[in-house]
């Protein structure tokens, strides 16, 4: 009877793993070419992929890896313009007609040639099937359709005049081979889980979620020095614990984390062996932005007075170690330097004493501890650990200006529905790309605009910034645009605590590789790991 | 013979009933906490328009009777639906994890159980003495440690110190043929090890305290009367009976187990279905999230029933019950 | 069906020996050389919790040095924002014990509650076992993962989560006690002389079973403390209260687990120590009332 129990035991325990093991499937037969040394980069992230479709709404991860393999019109250099890509020459025929003049010399990976047909294929299965999350959906508004004239030229016929789509499609979408995305009938619904079709410079050949993602090298590539991509493969493993992550790096079982390091740090990484920390300048900014649908704040004194209150230079200080800047203010970022050179704005002073005397000035009355009776609601995203920290420190500095503001830190998807609902008085967040100041305010700073956070309607900043829109002439929209910010600035419409610059960790025995503005891109940007190589 | 059928049917009732509840309880949490699947996706770009045609692809905007009615249905059919937002069945997205977490739980199972059972002995028989105390107390210490911070001490110390041990994942993405083995083995052993930690002592315990009892049954009073050496009056008389509580509370642990793993799973990177449960619920996909409480229910379902039978089969008035 | 047998129930004794049964406990409890330095801790970290403003300042919003190594300035260094780790791990005490408390109250409440009305009115007894059992099975921790994360973490959540999943444990293990009671005479006894039923569970059925309810709320508090630990460093504690579990979960936010030793060994350490001491001081217990365990 104890063998019978003893044993039935045992089989139970020996029999999961065996099970497991067994389901697990048999091990991986060896690839060929990849054990050259210097062949392969591991890189390491902290999110894991939800899809493969670069179409639909995706996490960062997944936007790393599909960057590798389907191409964009347009890139950004370190000034935040947009630079030709795939596209050789974009821009305009007349008002309604946007065009792209393409490269004829980039293939997909299984030969076939990367032509017009393929973007204006993108653009309109995007119109067509409006898939979940795809940031330029909403850009798409104002196209009616795209037409492949030729094999190297795209036109955009527009419904309205837009001068700001070219450039933002241009870089925010990604062009997928028509020959195998085309027969699938809804883009949307397509999940791309095998046999990939890439441009390179990188191919996914394999993907075990939660794990390990595969890429190989894809030849011809035409913007690598030689047509060569430099690496054999490209491997991302998900390490969920960004603390695992860096001891991986330490131990040199990873050779890159694409994730951008936690201020916190980057100085310890710095000084550690066989590590070498690279800059990547930020192209967003973090703000506060009050409810002016909830009173008190539609009152500019009160805006005013909560401004005021906030410590930016400690807050740059002790949350950010100093890898941030100030934007004066201004919601253009300043890497953006033909719009912030020279700066039109200057920031909030903090003056805790002056944030008294505006509330005071607008009928508040200080009780015996100094309070008034101003209390309002803060939310933010517990999952943003950054602005989760300065969160705290605003509320705290806000009480000393006798303000009371109650932090209401929440999981991303509550945030996002409270955002959605309206329902804050003070909101904190921060946007990682606001690479077209002109696209940015329409989109925060005009009566329906998505991202309106304050709720503002003025009809003097709404003029400034549809005039902008049309415009085709670079400087009279960038004239327009510098009044739009200061307007913003003066009126306490958005409050820009600052702009990150970021920082990634590799190991010192890797180099060639290129930064490209703000955590979406780092090191990890098509042209940067096309370069990579071993010392 | 028909007691011991209608036990066992009993049993596979009670299963069901299990299995009913757990889809019926994540169903409704799922809907009436807040939350918005269609914004968990969404972009700044998009419009009230493009955000309710997302609901109702997901058809989240129907009664919610009818989404019951037509999950259970799907259900029954053996289809757990497709996720949000990966585009895939759910059943593939749960396979996927689902051996990784067998391999883990099971391994760590059998090592908890090949060291605890001594232990227990042990303990049991040098009751209230010096190695009694200390097995007693780091069977405690083991289930009170905080897994992250232990996790990360090993990982430092194993991986980055010593070098003996990967730092995290399940397998390396270059490892082949039968070497491949091996090197699962290898990043599977901190992990588990963590797990063991933290199960040993309530198995240790258990056994220890119904050791004690049953070694005070008259039972062993008359075989020690009879003359028979000590060693076989505990591991052959005593034991068989101590280790009643102790089956039983396999079946408990499985389960919690399967599920419970998420902070060992996310601090040594291991894939299973615990932190894809986190994951899931990051992202309100409700799909994944309905479907991985099905396998857990399932899971605890199969284990408490394997266990009372086993119980069944060798605690004879059990059945009478 | 299944008995937990380190907390097995014991017999109730007459009244008439009841002074002399709990001096007896306690000299068996003394004999542990477990228990006493258990209940020592247990009451410093509780003294430290109550004293919290008389040891050290409350924790700032921030401070010049960040994440600086154990010195006399700061005995348990800085964390990621500079704030003192010492008076964070001291003030932390509060809110973790408070968080033990308080879901531990509720689920003994609840449990005790239906596990003596299951074992009293045995027409309920088959749904209530039913019911135990099916709460038993869910998957505790991914279903407190979920709720927290959408009710929003505050400390009324994360109380009222962990007591939801903690009182099946306590009604299992407070229903074999009170089933082995209500089988005995005096019980019957009782009835015959017109006892009404809440003076019967009163007086006679709640008495019986206080030792495994004393038990059951110590072990439930402890594993609660872990709970709470667990779902901070998920992020999905209350971000306004300091706990242990939030110091865990910023150092891991920040990542200064893998290169500030200090961000994670003092709070881990209060964890450990709380657990530990509560769960040997109830196994003491345990162990010094069960008449069994007397004999040498």
């Amino acid at each position: 009877m104890r063998r019978r129990s003893f044993a039935a035991l045992a089989a139970t325990a020996f029999g999961a793993p065996a099970v497991g093991g067994a389901l697990a499937g048999c091990a991986p037969s060896p690839r060929p070419g990849s054990r050259a040394a210097g062949a392969t980069l591991t890189v390491a992230t902290t999110t894991d992929v939800v899809n493969f479709n670069p179409l639909v709404g995706n996490s960062r991860t997944d936007y790393w890896i599909t960057d590798l393999m389907y191409p964009r019109l347009l890139t950004i250099d370190d000034a935040g313009t947009k630079r030709p890509w795939l596209a050789r020459e974009h821009g305009y025929r007349d008002a309604r007609t946007g065009f792209y003049t393409i490269r004829d010399d980039a293939r997909w990976s299984d030969g076939k040639p990367v032509t017009a047909a393929d973007v204006a294929f993108t653009i309109n299965a995007i119109k067509r099937d409006k898939p979940a999350g795809n940031t330029t959906y909403g850009q798409l508004t104002n196209v009616a359709s795209a037409e492949a004239t030729s094999d190297t030229e795209v036109l955009l016929h527009l419904s309205t005049p837009d001068a700001t789509v070219v450039r933002e499609v241009g870089f925010w979408m990604n062009v997928v081979p028509k020959h195998v995305y085309g027969t699938v009938g809804n883009v949307a619904r397509f999940a791309n889980t095998s046999d990939w079709v890439g441009c390179g410079p990188y191919t996914l050949v394999s993907a075990a979620k939660g794990k390990a993602y595969t890429l190989e090298r894809t030849e011809p590539y035409p913007w690598a020095p030689g047509g060569t991509p430099s690496l054999a493969r490209v491997v991302f493993r998900v390490y969920p614990d960004i603390n695992t992550e860096i001891l991986a790096l330490r131990s040199g079982e990873v050779d890159l984390i694409a994730n951008t390091l936690p201020p916190a740090q980057v100085d310890v990484l710095r000084h550690t062996d066989g590590i070498t920390v690279r800059k990547v300048p930020g192209l967003g900014y973090a703000h506060l932005a009050y409810n002016m649908t909830h009173k008190p704040l539609d009152r500019l004194e009160v805006r005013q007075a909560l401004a005021h209150a906030v410590d930016y230079a400690a807050i740059r200080r002790v949350v950010l170690q100093g890898q941030a800047v100030t934007t004066h203010s201004s919601p253009i970022p300043p890497v953006l330097h033909a719009y912030t050179d020279p700066p039109t704005t200057t920031e909030y002073r903090h003056d805790p004493a002056h944030a008294r005397r505006l509330l005071t000035q607008a009928g508040y009355r200080e009780d015996r501890h100094g309070r008034f009776g101003l209390s309002l609601r803060m939310i933010y995203s517990l999952q943003d650990a950054v602005t989760a920290q300065w969160a705290s420190m605003v509320a705290s500095d806000a009480a000393k200006a006798g303000i009371t503001i109650t932090l209401q830190g929440m999981d991303r998807n509550t945030y996002l529905a409270k955002t959605d609902a309206g329902d804050y008085d003070i909101y904190a967040g921060n946007f990682a790309i606001m690479d077209d100041p002109v696209t940015n305010m329409a989109l925060t700073y005009l009566p329906d605009g998505a991202i309106n956070y304050s709720k503002v309607d003025d009809p003097r900043l709404s003029e400034l910034i549809t005039t902008a829109q049309v415009t085709p002439d670079h400087d009279r929209q960038r004239e327009l645009v510098r009044t739009a910010a200061r307007l913003v600035r003066d009126n306490v419409y958005d409050n820009v605590v600052y702009m990150q610059n970021f920082y990634v960790a590799h190991r010192s025995e890797w180099t060639g590789f290129e930064a490209r503005p703000s955590e979406l891109l780092t090191v990890v940007d098509p042209a940067s790991l096309a370069r990579a190589r071993r010392r | 013979m028909p007691t011991a059928l209608r036990f066992a049917a009993r049993r596979v009732a009670r299963g069901l009933l299990t299995l009913w509840f757990a889809v019926t309880a994540t169903f409704l949490l799922l809907r009436l906490l807040p939350g918005n699947p269609a914004l968990a996706v969404a972009n700044p770009n998009m419009t009230k328009h493009d955000q309710q045609l997302l609901l109702t692809q997901y058809g989240l905007d129907q009664p919610l009777i009818v989404q019951y009615g037509k999950y259970l249905w799907q259900l029954l059919h053996g289809n757990l639906g497709m996720s949000f937002t990966q585009q895939v069945p759910v059943s593939s997205v749960l396979l996927a994890r689902l051996p990784w977490t067998l391999l883990l739980t099971g391994s760590a199972l059998l090592v908890t159980v090949a060291i605890g059972v001594p232990l227990g002995v042990l303990a049991a028989t040098r009751r209230g003495g010096v190695v009694d105390r200390l097995v007693q107390l780091g069977g405690v210490v083991g289930q009170s440690l905080f897994v992250p911070s232990v996790g990360i001490f090993l990982l430092f110390f194993f991986g980055l110190w010593l070098r003996a041990l990967p730092i995290g994942g399940a397998y390396s993405p270059d490892a082949s043929g039968a070497a491949w083995y091996g090197d699962v083995a290898a990043h599977l052993v901190l992990p588990c090890l963590s797990l063991m930690l933290l199960q040993i002592g309530s198995y240790v315990l258990t056994l220890r305290a119904s050791l004690i009892d049953a070694l005070g049954e008259d039972y062993c009073e008359l075989a020690r009367a009879k003359g028979l050496p000590n060693r076989t009056v505990v591991w052959k008389h005593a034991l068989r009976n101590a280790l009643l509580p102790t089956t039983t509370l396999v079946g408990l642990q499985l389960g919690f187990l399967v599920g419970g793993a998420v902070l060992t799973e996310t601090i040594f990177a291991y894939p299973g279905i615990g932190r894809g449960i986190y994951e899931a619920v990051t992202q309100l996909d409700y799909p994944v999230l309905q479907g991985a409480f099905v396998l857990l229910a399932a899971t605890v379902v199969v284990a408490n029933m394997l266990t009372d039978l086993l119980y069944g089969v060798l605690d004879p008035r059990v059945r009478t019950a | 069906m299944s008995t937990q047998a380190s907390t097995a129930p014991a017999v109730a004794e007459p009244v008439a020996t009841a002074e002399s049964s709990a001096r007896r406990t306690w000299r068996e409890f003394r004999r542990n050389p477990l228990g006493l330095p258990a209940v020592v801790i247990v009451a410093v970290l509780v003294l430290v919790g109550l004293c919290a403003p008389l040891i050290t300042a409350a924790p700032a919003g921030y401070g010049p040095d960040v994440l600086q190594a154990p010195s006399a300035a700061h005995w348990f260094g800085t964390d990621n924002l500079g704030r003192d780790i010492f008076a964070e791990v001291v003030w932390g005490t509060r809110a973790s014990m408070l968080v033990a408390v308080c879901s531990s109250a509720l689920a003994i409440a609840l449990g005790v509650l239906v596990a003596v009305l299951g074992a009293y009115f045995r027409s309920l007894d088959t749904a209530i076992g039913t019911l135990v059992d099916l709460m038993l099975s869910l998957p505790v921790l991914p279903l407190m993962i979920l709720i927290a994360a959408l009710a929003g973490p505050s400390l009324p959540v994360t109380v009222a989560v962990i007591a939801a999943f903690s009182w099946p444990e306590v009604t299992r293990v407070v229903r074999s006690a009170a089933l082995s009671v209500v089988g005995l005479p005096y019980m019957d006894a009782a009835r015959v002389i017109g006892g009404g039923h809440a003076w019967i569970i009163r007086k006679h059925l709640l008495p019986a079973v206080a030792p495994v309810i004393v038990v059951s709320v110590v072990l439930t508090a402890s594993r609660a403390v872990l709970s709470a630990a667990g779902l901070a460093f998920l992020g999905l504690s209350d971000p306004r209260s300091w706990s242990w579990g939030r110091i865990l979960y910023e150092a891991q936010q920040s990542g200064a687990m893998s290169s500030a030793w200090w961000t994670t060994l003092f709070p881990s350490i209060a964890i450990l120590a709380l657990v530990v001491s509560a769960t040997l001081m109830s196994i003491a217990y345990n162990d010094a009332r069960n008449p069994r365990n007397h004999r040498r």
